[in-house]
Order: structure tokens, then sequence, then C-alpha cells
């Protein structure tokens, strides 16, 4: 059970790392209101449209916090959710890819829900919430069902 | 598909740990397995028969609804 695609174990703990710190940055972020002044700066835009005005492959002034906790939490759900468990096998694999039709799924259900009951601006928050949420959903179900196995009859003989 | 791993163990007196460890997967694969959420593959149920020395038919019985 050799899966090409999943990166070492020890990657996982790094992602849980990664994914805590972009975790409590965007609650730092949200608590203390605003983005980081400092983090005010030049960068590449293939393509910036604001108040109508659209720019093509230019050089513009943005805060990248957002863009920085994004990174951090995708990158640190990827390293969480595909690095080797300490003992992988055919079952945590299939669990694995089960978890994955089901984030798959689940995400898509509340999308339809958010559609229909999610306006304008709410509606974009919404779909700023749903780049995240498959990845949170596998790592959930994933994770507890991992622990929901491991959990039951422990000393049993 | 049932199984007969758990009395198996029984009277071989090891825990899933220890099968677990024999057949090279982790405890939550035999609990799964043992549970019935699970049905292993071709290759880690031949492993297993090996373990307890016996036929991978004696082990897994195969029910109605297969």
């Amino acid at each position: 059970m050799h899966n090409k695609l999943l990166l070492p174990h020890r990657f996982k703990t790094a992602g849980w790392l990664l994914l805590s710190v972009a975790v409590l940055f965007q609650i730092l972020v949200w608590t203390r209101g605003g983005e980081l002044s400092w983090l005010n700066i030049k960068v590449f835009a293939i393509l910036d449209q604001d108040m109508g005005q659209s720019k093509y492959f230019s050089f513009i002034q943005n805060n990248v916090t957002e863009e920085i906790i994004g990174i951090l939490f995708i990158i640190g759900g990827l390293f969480a959710g595909f690095s080797r468990e300490k003992t992988e096998d055919e079952f945590i694999a299939n669990l694995r890819l089960s978890s994955m039709l089901w984030a798959v799924l689940v995400n898509y259900l509340l999308l339809i829900v958010a559609l229909i009951f999610f306006y304008d601006l709410s509606f974009f928050d919404v779909m700023v919430l749903n780049m995240f949420t498959i990845l949170i959903i596998f790592l959930g179900r994933f994770h507890y069902i991992l622990y929901r196995t491991s959990k039951a009859n422990p000393h049993e003989k | 598909m049932k199984n007969n791993i758990k009395v198996e163990r029984a009277i071989k007196s090891i825990t899933q740990e220890e099968l677990a460890r024999a057949v090279d997967v982790s405890r939550q694969t035999i609990n799964a397995i043992e549970s019935g959420k699970y049905v292993p593959s071709t290759i880690l149920s031949l492993k297993i028969g090996r373990v307890f020395k016996k036929a991978v038919e004696e082990i897994f019985i195969l029910e109605s609804g297969d």
C-alpha cells in the first residue's frame, strides 16, 4: 500500500502546526479588526478589477494578510490530510478516499443551501469560506473515524 | 461477509495490537475488520490466515447478501 501521492509522516505535524498558525492569525485579524498594515506591499496581479477598472499584468499595492493566511491554511491542511499515517495501510487509504468523497458531497450540499439562503455580500463571505470547507470537512471526517476506530475496545484480548 | 477474527484471537490469546503488528497494519484496521466495517483485501486476508495457520475460508465467511 504505497501511495505515491502521500507525503512522509513527519509532514503531518508540520501541517497541523501551519494550520493552527493560520487559524490563530485569522482569529487575531477578526478580533483586532482589519489587516496588518505592515503587510501592505506591492504585488504582481494578472488581473485586478477595482471600481469598474481592469488592470492586466501589472504591479499593484495590496495588503497580503488574507493571502498569507489562506496559503498557510491550504498548505497546512494538505500536509495534515495527505501525509502517511504512522502505520499507513489499506483501511486508512480507503478511509482517506471515502472522506474525500464525503467532503465533496457535503461541501456542495452546503453550497446549495448557501446559494438559496445567502445573498449579495453575505454570499461573497460564504464563497470565501467555501474555499476551505472541502479541506475542513475532509480533515474532520477522516480523523474522527480514525479516532473512533482506535477507541473501541482498546484493551480487549 | 462475517469473520471470526475475534474468536481466533481469543484462541491464540493475542490482542488487536499484536495481530496488527503481525500483519503490518494499524490497530484501527483490525478493529474495523472485526466490527464488520471494513472488508480486507485478499492480501491482508491471506496474511491474517497465515497468522492463525488457517485457511481464509475458515476465518472469513460469506453471507447471503454478498
